[in-house]
């Protein structure tokens, strides 16, 4: 299971998804304008005052994030949705493992790269500086490995249901709650400058990703087959 | 530099490169059709949709 | 100098290089020229602004394009090619050729209008009634694009892009009107644009209508550049291009040892309509 095999086979996974995307971008014109929306639509809901706005910043950020992931997944599930590919890609022996890896690689990639645009639109629309930047940093990168896995492993458990656009948000979405709490709060530690604070809330968000890698990698299989 | 200056550079520059990615974009999809046009039997060769 | 376009036959001929779009080409190269001398030099600074103002000369220039000339002609498009009267695809790609250059436009709207308000407020960003409506605008725009990218039958694809640019049309002034109603709600309704309080008057109100005529003539020939692609695009055919990608994304599956499955990702997964 582990091994040379496992990390070759997600490397061209994950190559041939983020080539998907880079032909078809759907994430850039669809996932980015939708995150940016979220933000906008946030705000309505706070209202105009400006230190409301200032103070559920973090927030706004971690929940736009969060909706966006769920629409990222949907895309990385749809993909596999033609007729006999997803039977195919487990007929052709590569390593499951490999193939979650490379799945939640892509998503990953995709993932960081929408993180610095939400973090470029909150810092101008809602007029936040984060002064402890490798906290910010951190915590993003964390969480990208925890939602990618988790994200993938629940798109995976949806896969293949007629139900699934539904589905899916109903099932991740309080999976990934966590990493919406723990996110806040490192950023609001690093706009306020506080670093202990914000290395507490890291603690949470390290667990967080290794068991969903972990449990990624044993069960998307068994996960697989049963689908 | 001043806020002045960044706007029209923005402005009038921005509009500049879209102008020139428009022209370049025209010039690409005027090959791709004369090659759809000039070979009739077989698939083009296909620019993708910028 | 040939400006054919379409033929009966939908076939689309020769280059085209129309005179006409080469005279307002230079033309808008010539008054923008213009309006960047008398703006940046020749005008005198204002009183309260100081040289702040002379951005007057280019944000509400180009927020007049993004929003009345780009929205106008969209919307236009939209309704003509909804009415079976005057239903013609002309309409359909006049209409997304305005709403790509309306996109640009509003991103341009929102950058020059955070320069101008940067100083003037002291934040690079307020939720203003015009600013927000602006990015609302641009986001529906996007989402516009987005919809246009989805492979579909070309009358299918013109409805839906038309129904969807008439309901942004309707969208954008309620976004304005309440978040407008928001803002006085909540503080005392002073409007913060930042060319709101300045006294226009003798050569500043003329180089401003003149960057009005600069700012609509390169939108013009934008527009019509757009419009040409619109029509060469659609002459090489989206059914060559959706085999061709669809072959692609096969090569794929076989590097990772498949042997091809039907999945289409471009784009028809992307609503679920």
């Amino acid at each position: 299971m582990w091994g040379h095999f496992m990390l070759h086979d997600a490397v061209l996974v994950a190559g041939k998804d983020l080539r998907i995307e880079a032909r078809s971008r759907v994430a850039l014109w669809q996932v980015v304008p939708f995150a940016l929306l979220v933000l906008v639509l946030l705000a309505f809901a706070i209202g105009p005052d400006q230190a409301s706005l200032r103070h559920a910043a973090p927030g706004i950020f971690w929940v736009a994030l969060l909706f966006s992931t769920v629409l990222a997944i949907q895309r990385s599930v749809a993909v596999e949705s033609g007729e006999g590919t997803r039977d195919g890609l487990r007929l052709s022996g590569i390593d499951p493992a490999g193939i979650f890896l490379g799945k939640a690689a892509a998503i990953g990639v995709q993932l960081l790269a929408l993180q610095l645009i939400l973090w470029a639109g909150v810092t101008f629309l809602f007029d936040v500086r984060v002064h402890v930047i490798w906290l910010a940093v951190v915590a993003c990168l964390l969480a990208t490995v925890g939602l990618a896995c988790a994200g993938v492993l629940y798109g995976a458990l949806s896969a293949g249901l007629r139900v699934r656009d539904t589905l899916l948000p109903l099932l991740v979405l309080p999976v990934l709650a966590p990493v919406l709490l723990a996110g806040s709060k490192v950023w609001q530690a690093a706009i306020d400058n506080n670093v202990s604070s914000g290395t507490q809330w890291l603690k949470i968000l390290i667990p967080f990703a290794v068991v969903y890698l972990v449990v990624g990698i044993v069960l998307y299989g068994p996960l697989q087959e049963a689908a | 530099m001043s806020y002045v200056d960044a706007g029209y550079i923005v402005a009038i520059g921005g509009s500049f490169l879209y102008g020139l990615s428009l022209f370049l974009r025209r010039r690409r999809w005027e090959r791709a059709l004369s090659v759809k046009e000039s070979t009739p039997d077989e698939r083009p060769a296909v620019a993708e949709r910028p | 100098m040939s400006t054919s376009m379409n033929t009966s036959d939908g076939a689309v001929r020769t280059p085209w290089r129309p005179r006409w779009l080469a005279v307002v080409g230079i033309g808008a190269v010539v008054t923008t020229a213009l309006t960047v001398w008398l703006g940046l030099w020749v005008t005198p600074p204002d009183e309260v602004q100081g040289n702040l103002a002379r951005l007057l000369y280019i944000h509400p220039a180009v927020a007049t394009v993004a929003l009345y000339w780009a929205g106008g002609v969209a919307l236009l498009g939209s309704l003509l090619y909804l009415w079976p009267r005057t239903r013609s695809f002309f309409w359909d790609r006049l209409a997304a050729a305005a709403v790509e250059v309306g996109a640009v436009f509003s991103a341009l709207t929102l950058v020059t209008g955070s320069l101008w308000g940067r100083p003037v407020w002291g934040v690079w960003w307020t939720w203003d009634a015009r600013l927000t409506s602006t990015a609302l605008l641009l986001l529906l725009e996007l989402g516009y694009l987005a919809l246009r990218r989805v492979p579909a039958d070309a009358h299918i694809r013109a409805k839906r892009c038309a129904v969807a640019a008439i309901l942004i049309a309707i969208d954008v002034p309620i976004v304005h009107f309440s978040v407008d109603w928001w803002n006085t709600l909540h503080q005392s309704g002073t409007v913060l644009d930042p060319g709101f309080n300045l006294h226009v008057h003798g050569s500043m109100l003329w180089t401003m209508l003149l960057s009005f005529l600069a700012f609509t003539l390169i939108f013009v020939w934008l527009l019509a550049m757009r419009y040409r692609i619109e029509v060469l695009q659609d002459a090489v055919g989206d059914q060559e291009l959706e085999v061709s990608l669809s072959e692609r994304w096969n090569e794929d599956a076989e590097l990772v040892g498949v042997g091809g499955g039907s999945g289409a990702p471009g784009g028809d997964e992307g609503g679920g309509s």
